[in-house]
């Protein structure tokens, strides 16, 4: 493994610039990989059973399009502040990459803020996980985004913290870069989510 | 391994420094993919029938963008990186497949 | 920033083995492990074979038959055969590539602990108000909070936390195989275990995600008020079948798949003959691989997915015997003109091929759903995966530990008990599993925790029990066999004049390996520099300061973490929960915080022999 001496210039794409960082990269990648069956499980169910209302409240009379738009808007821009973030290591600014992933954060804090207000909502309405198997399907599958949400927020909030004291070496770049990975997945589940979830669900009800 | 070092100012890095514009363009294209989807579905301009297959399209092809785009899935050095996010699509595709067709339509 | 650190940590003892990261600690850490699970399966099986072995006996009544069913199986596969599999993989393949470790050394130990604490919360529901008795599939509504008790809940707690192990376990080979293999080890040129090894840990990869899936799902249906699985609320049972087996097929296959791999290295080195066919073989457990996902319905057919779905199902399953019949096939040629030596390690192999092969026969017969409307549920069944399972990889997994032993424990099994070991368990093997078909022929159903006198299936089920003796006098001798091994005298680096890269090194290796990464030059590596009249590898890198990862107690103080977590939930006591996954992420926060350093390694301290500066 590469030690590097405090005054050397780091090199460029520092976080493949060690055998540990390729490592982390090519491991969480894979990790990926199964992210996509377990969610796609989840879809699965959720397809299978999104018609199961048990005579409670259904998607059509659930679903608010203004809201499901904003956090979409807001879950985007969060992931593309995080490419700007990455941009940034690229160029080796700590400054503006500390910046960015406080974007990221914001945004994310954001969309959770919103999905914590819209279930308390359903909930008052009487769509619950234990009311019908639409219902348990339905927060499985969202919450487990939103809990994944919650951790990625952790994620880089820690990872922020620590690069203060540590600075930007070739053995935090690949934690970012890694984290940035991550960020970007759960936004590209979130595109599937809006439309399997809350787009089909609103084809044929009230619309706004 | 101090020898390596002297080479960075000869390295070449494999990401070009001005990507922001094809990362722009990525995340312009999403913003106009999720808009369809949801015009698509507000007012009803598509016949339903094929609302459903329209924004599964529209997501597909916006995920397929945040891949390539966003997390470098089209550069060199991430054939494992495609290997794995194909192979875990496949395998849930097929699952997806018989839940829709034996499972929902099914019961 | 200097990061030489201090000499190695000086550990020792019960603490050594705690915070161990050395993969090949760890895998003797699975290899113990999974040899106590495999004896407590073992025993539920002895009682099962006892309680059945005249009609109507009262051993055990019928909930206690079906939590040692249930256990039986769930332990086996999850607890004993899994772990070994995983000993063997980390005891063997870094070795292989010319590797000083896995990529992950503080993940691997992770996954072990995952796997032990798991395995642990699983079998504490015999203290805890009883084991679970859903069968192994557990599958719903039985397992509802509805029809059957607490004993479940350890069910889904234990193999969440064992899968979570599994799975990074999973991707840590992944990376270890495509990012670490010494200079001049193409994919084309590294051993076929590791082949084996890599394309299971693909397997794992994307199978376990969906049984955690089900998991949780049932989970949430036990624990949280749930509907997916409750058909008066909406829920729908088949969606826990069609999730298990997506996990369940493709898991036989992580079962079988490395065996393939033991076989063709033991079967080839005592032919002293290359494998034949070696790239067929990476093909063909390539197709296996992938088609082992497209089959799953196949253990579904009678539930009602009509003729279109069946059909499909049908003949995917059937197909996968093709590449299998290619490895069968290549086995034999690869023993054909050879000059067989029959160790134990290959007697095991040996006897494999024929029984792995009637295994896959009865597959076969089962994969034809009209048949199977008939085969479904009976002993015939039973009899056609204890063949696969027990007379394929278990019979594997003894000839690979055979093989295997000197370069772990760095002494000799003994070969005069290492033959009545191996006579002993096939014989019982045989007498055990072959009446079953013929009982399920005869229509006697499983899972049932007695039967009726005067319907002919006595005598089927007498043998049946019998044969248990065999194969449990075949184990003992087995844990016999490692004790007189470990009085016995020192293993040569290369006792059986070996072809691949671990026989290079001293048995047991030392801490780092390879004291210099071997350049590769070929196919079986180090045979190609036998034949060229080496005594050893050509190193690829002048002898240097070797950088280790260090110890650490987190993996398991984490495992520690969800273990307590698990109780929390099923008893409901959500403090306990909280305290419990707290503690794990303050383990993973403290992790990321304090980057280790490692130590190093210096070249003085370097034994080897006759290194080339």
């Amino acid at each position: 493994m590469a030690t590097h001496h405090a005054h050397a210039v780091l090199p460029d794409e520092p976080e493949k610039a060690t055998l540990e960082g390729k490592n982390k990269i090519l491991g969480f990648w894979l990790f990926l990989g199964g992210e996509t069956v377990l969610f796609g499980s989840l879809f699965a169910t959720f397809i299978a059973l999104r018609d199961q209302a048990n005579g409670g409240p259904t998607s059509q009379q659930l679903f608010d399009m203004p809201l499901v738009a904003a956090a979409t808007l807001i879950l985007l821009t969060s992931s593309m502040a995080s490419v700007m973030a990455v941009l940034a290591l690229h160029k080796k600014n700590l400054k503006q990459l500390q910046a960015w992933m406080t974007v990221t954060v914001i945004l994310g804090l954001a969309f959770l803020a919103l999905e914590i207000y819209e279930f308390v909502h359903y909930t008052s309405m009487g769509h619950t996980i234990s009311a019908s198997a639409f219902g348990s399907a339905f927060y499985t599958l969202v919450g487990f985004h939103g809990g994944h949400v919650a951790f990625g927020i952790c994620w880089i909030l820690s990872l922020q913290l620590q690069t203060v004291k540590k600075g930007l070496t070739v053995v935090t770049a690949p934690k970012f870069y890694v984290a940035c990975l991550y960020w970007h997945f759960i936004d590209v589940v979130w595109v599937f989510i809006f439309t399997v979830v809350y787009l089909m669900g609103m084809i044929g009800g009230k619309v706004g | 391994m101090g020898a390596g070092t002297h080479n960075e100012d000869v390295r070449k890095p494999k990401v070009s420094h001005d990507g922001v514009k094809r990362h722009l363009v990525a995340f312009i294209g999403s913003l106009v993919l999720t808009a369809l989807a949801f015009i698509s579905v507000a007012y009803e301009v598509i016949p339903v029938s094929f609302t459903v297959p329209f924004i599964v399209i529209l997501a597909i092809v916006q995920a397929l963008f945040q891949l390539f785009v966003w997390m470098h899935m089209d550069q060199k050095g991430h054939e494992f990186a495609r290997i794995s996010i194909f192979a875990g699509s496949f395998f849930i595709a097929a699952a997806i497949f018989v839940f829709i067709f034996w499972v929902w339509v099914g019961a | 920033m200097s990061a030489h650190a201090s000499h190695a940590p000086n550990r020792s003892g019960l603490w050594d083995w705690l915070t161990t990261v050395d993969h090949k600690k760890i895998g003797i850490l699975y290899l113990i492990a999974g040899g106590i699970f495999f004896l407590a399966g073992g025993l539920e099986a002895i009682l099962i074979r006892l309680q059945l072995i005249y009609p109507e006996l009262s051993i055990v009544g019928a909930r206690t038959f079906n939590e040692l069913i249930t256990m039986h199986g769930t332990t086996m596969i999850f607890l004993a055969a899994m772990p070994v599999i995983f000993a063997l993989m980390n005891a063997v393949v870094p070795l292989q590539i010319g590797a000083r470790d896995v990529a992950f050394p503080f993940v691997n130990a992770l996954g072990f602990w995952l796997f032990f604490f798991g395995g642990v919360l699983l079998n504490t529901s015999w203290f805890l108000g009883g084991a679970p008795d859903a069968g192994w599939t557990s599958y719903a509504t039985l397992s509802l909070n509805q029809y059957s008790h607490s004993g479940v809940d350890f069910y889904v707690l234990g193999l969440q936390i064992a899968g979570l192990g599994t799975l990074i376990g999973g991707i840590n080979f992944l990376v270890t195989i495509i990012n670490m293999r010494a200079p001049g080890m193409t994919f084309m040129r590294m051993p076929i275990f590791t082949w084996a090894s890599f394309i299971t840990s693909g397997l794992i990869l994307f199978a376990f995600p969906a049984i955690t899936v089900g998991l949780v799902l049932l989970m949430f249906d036990r624990l949280f008020g749930g509907n997916f699985f409750n058909p008066d609320a909406g829920g729908n049972v088949i969606i826990w079948e069609h999730l298990f087996w997506i996990f369940g097929h493709p898991e036989v296959y992580i079962l079988i798949l490395p065996t393939f791999g033991i076989i063709s290295e033991v079967v080839a080195t005592f032919s002293k003959k290359r494998l034949f066919g070696y790239s067929s073989m990476v093909f063909a457990t390539a197709l296996i691989g992938f088609l082992g996902f497209m089959v799953w319905a196949h253990h579904m057919f009678t539930t009602g997915l009509g003729a279109v779905a069946n059909t499909l199902f049908g003949l995917a399953t059937m197909l996968i015997a093709v590449p299998t019949g290619i490895k069968i096939f290549n086995w034999l040629l690869t023993m054909w003109g050879g000059q067989i030596r029959f160790t134990t390690a290959n007697l095991f192999a040996v006897g494999f091929i024929p029984t792995f092969t009637i295994g896959g026969m009865t597959g076969i017969m089962l994969a034809i759903p009209p048949a199977d409307y008939q085969y479904h549920d009976t002993y015939f069944v039973v009899a056609h995966f204890h063949y696969v399972i027990v007379g394929g990889m278990v019979f594997g997994l003894f000839s690979g530990l055979y093989y295997w032993w000197p370069k772990m424990f760095g002494k000799m099994m003994n070969e005069t008990i290492g033959k009545w070991n191996f006579w002993l368990f096939f014989i019982g093997f045989h007498l055990t599993f072959f009446p079953q078909h013929f009982l399920g022929l005869m229509g006697m159903p499983r899972r049932v925790y007695t039967y009726l006198a005067g319907q002919g299936l006595e005598t089927g089920n007498f043998i049946s029990s019998i044969g248990v003796i065999g194969m449990t006098l075949g184990t003992i001798l087995f844990i016999v066999n490692a004790f007189v091994a470990a009085k016995g005298p020192k293993a040569a680096a290369d006792p059986w004049d070996g072809r691949t890269l671990e026989w290079a090194i001293p048995s047991p290796p030392p801490e780092y390996n390879f004291a210099q990464t071997p350049l590769v030059r070929g196919l079986d590596a180090l045979w190609v520099e036998k034949m060229a009249g080496n005594k050893g590898m050509t190193p690829a890198e002048p002898l240097g300061s070797i950088h280790m990862p260090s110890p650490s107690i987190l993996p398991f103080l984490m495992s520690v973490g969800l273990f307590v977590a698990g109780y929390g939930f099923m008893y409901h006591v959500y403090p306990v929960v909280i305290l419990g996954i707290g503690f794990t992420f303050g383990c993973m926060v403290a992790r990321s915080l304090k980057d280790d350093p490692g130590y190093h390694i210096e070249p003085e301290e370097i034994e080897g022999k006759g290194v080339k500066a």
